[in-house]
């Protein structure tokens, strides 16, 4: 299991920062690593979900920077927190529609339909709210971001326990709700979940407007604290990237079927604490690049090399 | 014709090749000479297409010699046959569409620097010598089947095949091209090549070959010159004695329970495969529809699922009187129509979960789609329900399906339907891939169904199994239902001719 090499690697460079680094192995530190992935984690959720039903939704950060310039954008203008939130909302179940829509009924393939969205919501955005510019301040003074780039308790910051939060939600619904299940049945055998009767097409769309909802929440989060609205997130940054390698060193098949919320945390602890360890080493974004990429490489031909698919595995129960 | 006293030029000493313990062909013998044209029939599964696949060496015996020209080998790879000088025309082509035919013709014989005019010089004179109307730079993706089938043969030719091996050939062809087919192998048995053709039409058989192999069940049942043989002999050793004594079984003591149909179809026309097929079924009867592969009958099944989409204007469909159309499998299963697939690993189960998983997800389909939070339990006892009433024998609560039985697996399947408690079950060839004694007790499931008042559906390439489940029998032949037979007039020979002619 890829889960398993993905978890002892974690621990692994847990123990060796420890020992490498100072400061890595403080309290003080750990609450750096969990509020600084929380914002990853949630969209880790909303990826994993659509991944586990077979799709894929590349317009995930290109949503999540939309939904938090909407959010921005009227409170900015002045309209109340509550109004700018259900706005925020609302535009973000409209994109999610839009990409199940397009993969459901007009039967895109799920990579090729939310590449394609996510450039038309970069660009719909910039021009109509930005005005072709491609970030906004936010005002620290706003409620609401001075809220989610607070602390709760003393030593649990707003961001982690959403986080926490999510993850619950995510367990719940992909274990005990009937779109969970459906889910699982449609990334295992999608012509058989069709064919069976099961409800594709609805199913798809919750799928991605969970996805989108986790967007939002992330981008607020990640906004708040930078005090930014910036879309070169989407066109410069790995943050795309560093989704899709949380779940899938999870041990999230790219084809779906399979997966928990336990997968994404696995995925997660290695990504978050070899961020953390590399920047407390002083690595130049290049070279973390480099890393995460031969980390990718480096985990799946483990995992080919501990599980290896053979005629055997192929022609199971042929007859 | 053939020179008895030469060498058999390819020859199979006692070959069977298994799949997961079942025989797709048992201890068969086969002997084939230079210069003649050998013609294999049998039932669809008789074992006809892993024969030639031995030889072709697509396929590797599991026990049992080939050897060509005296000299036993060991073919890995098709190649490796051609290299031998045996090659096969598929029943699907095997022609790379986007390229020339002149292209196709000499695919895998490049040179490192390949010039289109000598490529294409090549394929004409290939081309003429057979007497063949292709434009040599036509692409092959354009070309209708019989003449796609020509550049098959055309390529075989010039790999200087002396063992020429053709699945169906005449199975996508017009009369006309079927007469010029027989003139270019007899010409080319005039130089010596030797050819297997396998054949469902008995006459091209009897009236072309020079002898003929009939195989049954995976066993050679007899071979001899075309001449010792006519069409009555012929179906007797295809379908077998013991088919006489299973169809003298009274199967259909049921009778319909209602004059009025569970379903009607009318023209139904899909593609290329179905065309005008119209039929009704009616509750509480198992109604059989036989046929040959690619005779439009699964394709029919899935448009009435709504799985995919008949053309536009393609005929009606009623459900109790009631037309229905439906976008979505969803909408079938809402209103009682279950299928089961032909396919299972394909479109049938859900194959890393577990039994009770993919029992309770059938249920869900139908019954808790509405539920936001899933019934779990109730949905685990009626899985374990069905398991026992249908003697699923899995291996562990939470193993995959996938590594049940092919016989399990499909019970899983019907399961999985039946869980829905429809009014109309298709059975899309429910016994492939099944061992013998979960044969038995899935036809007694189907039996049981009808029984209870549904309308049953039963596709089957499988005569003995078409006759010995149906109350009434639908023969579909290329995209319509050609004969249609009542349990007490059916018999094999006449459900056969009414398939074939």
């Amino acid at each position: 299991m890829l889960e398993r090499v993905v978890a002892v690697a974690a621990l692994v460079l847990v123990v060796v920062f420890s020992f490498a680094i100072d400061g890595f192995a403080t309290l003080g530190n750990l609450r750096v690593i969990l509020t600084n992935s929380a914002s990853l984690a949630i969209l880790s959720c909303g990826m994993a979900a659509v991944i586990i039903s077979r799709g894929l939704d590349l317009s995930l950060i290109a949503q999540m920077i939309a939904g938090a310039l909407v959010f921005s954008f009227l409170v900015i203008g002045g309209t109340s927190t509550g109004i700018s939130m259900l706005v925020a909302l609302g535009a973000m179940l409209l994109l999610g529609v839009m990409n199940a829509w397009l993969i459901a009924y007009v039967e895109i393939p799920a990579m090729l339909a939310t590449l394609a969205s996510s450039m038309f919501i970069t660009g719909l955005f910039r021009n109509t709210i930005l005005d072709g510019g491609f970030m906004i301040l936010l005002p620290r003074s706003n409620p609401t971001v001075a809220f989610l780039s607070g602390d709760l308790l003393p030593g649990l910051s707003v961001s982690v326990a959403l986080m926490l939060v999510i993850f619950a939600f995510t367990w719940l619904l992909l274990t005990a709700t009937t779109t969970g299940r459906i889910v699982q049945a449609m990334g295992d055998n999608f012509q058989a979940a069709r064919l069976s009767g099961l409800p594709v097409r609805t199913t798809t769309i919750a799928v991605y407007v969970f996805a989108a909802l986790t967007a939002l929440l992330a981008g607020l989060i990640t906004s708040s604290a930078s005090g930014a609205v910036d879309f070169r997130t989407v066109t410069n940054g790995t943050l795309l990237f560093d989704v899709i390698l949380v779940v899938v060193l999870g041990g999230i098949p790219l084809r779906g079927g399979r997966g928990s919320v336990r997968n994404i945390i696995v995925g997660l602890a290695l990504i978050a604490v070899l961020r953390n360890g590399m920047t407390l080493m002083n690595f130049t974004t290049q070279t973390q690049d480099m890393l995460k990429g031969l980390i990718l490489i480096v985990a799946i031909v483990t995992d080919n090399y501990l599980n290896p698919r053979d005629a055997e595995t192929d022609t199971a129960g042929d007859l | 014709m053939s020179d008895r006293t030469a060498n058999p030029i390819v020859s199979l000493e006692n070959a069977t090749k298994t799949y997961g313990g079942i025989a797709a062909l048992a201890e068969a013998s086969f002997e084939l000479y230079p210069g003649e044209i050998h013609a294999l029939v049998g039932e669809n599964g008789a074992g006809k297409s892993t024969l030639c696949k031995l030889i072709a060496g697509v396929i590797a015996p599991t026990e049992g010699v080939l050897r060509v020209d005296g000299e036993a080998v060991s073919f890995s790879a098709p190649k490796d046959a051609s290299a031998r000088g045996i090659s096969m025309v598929y029943q699907e082509t095997s022609l790379v569409p986007q390229l020339t035919v002149a292209q196709n013709i000499v695919l895998g014989r490049e040179q490192a620097f390949n010039s289109v005019r000598k490529v294409r010089s090549v394929a004409r004179q290939v081309l003429q010598r057979l007497n063949f109307k292709v434009d040599p730079s036509q692409l092959a993706g354009s070309l209708s089947a019989a003449k796609r089938q020509m550049v098959e043969i055309a390529r075989a030719v010039l790999n200087e095949a002396r063992v020429i091996i053709l699945d169906e050939p005449t199975a996508a062809l017009t009369p006309e091209e079927t007469d010029h087919l027989f003139d270019l192998m007899k010409s080319l048995q005039r130089s010596g090549v030797a050819m297997i053709f396998i054949s469902h039409a008995l006459e091209e058989a009897l009236n072309h070959a020079d002898r003929i192999s009939v195989l049954r069940n995976g066993r050679m049942t007899v071979t001899g010159p075309a001449s010792d043989f006519d069409r009555a002999r012929l179906i007797r050793n295809m379908i077998g004695d013991e088919l006489k004594e299973e169809g003298a079984r009274p199967a259909g003591s049921r009778t319909a329970r209602s004059a009025l149909p569970v379903l009607r179809v009318e023209n139904i026309r899909m593609g290329s495969m179905v065309n005008n097929m119209s039929f009704s079924i009616f509750p509480g009867e198992i109604t059989g529809i036989a046929g040959l592969i690619g005779s439009g009958r699964s394709e029919v099944a899935k448009v009435i699922m709504g799985h995919t989409k008949r053309n536009f204007g393609g005929g009606r469909i009623w459900l109790d009187g009631r037309e229905v159309r439906y976008a979505l499998p969803a909408q079938a299963v809402a209103d009682g129509i279950a299928y089961v697939s032909e396919d299972r690993k394909l479109d049938g189960f859900f194959d890393t979960l577990s039994v009770s998983d993919n029992i309770g997800l059938g249920w869900l389909a139908k019954f808790g789609r509405r539920a936001v939070l899933a019934p779990l339990s109730r949905m685990r006892q009626i899985a374990r329900e069905w398991e026992e009433r249908l003697t699923i024998r899995g291996i562990g609560a939470n193993q995959p399906v996938l590594h049940l039985s092919g016989g399990n697996q499909q019970k899983v399947v019907i399961a999985k339907s039946l869980v829905q408690k429809p009014r109309l079950v298709i059975f899309d060839e429910p016994t492939r891939g099944v061992d013998v004694g979960a044969i038995a007790e899935i036809r007694q499931i189907i039996r049981d169904i009808a029984d209870s008042g549904a309308g049953v559906i039963l596709i089957s390439s499988y005569l003995p199994e078409i006759l010995d489940l149906s109350d009434r029998i639908l023969v579909a032949k290329s995209g319509t239902i050609a004969a249609e037979f009542s349990r007490s007039e059916a018999t094999a020979e006449r459900v056969l001719h009414a398939a074939v002619h």
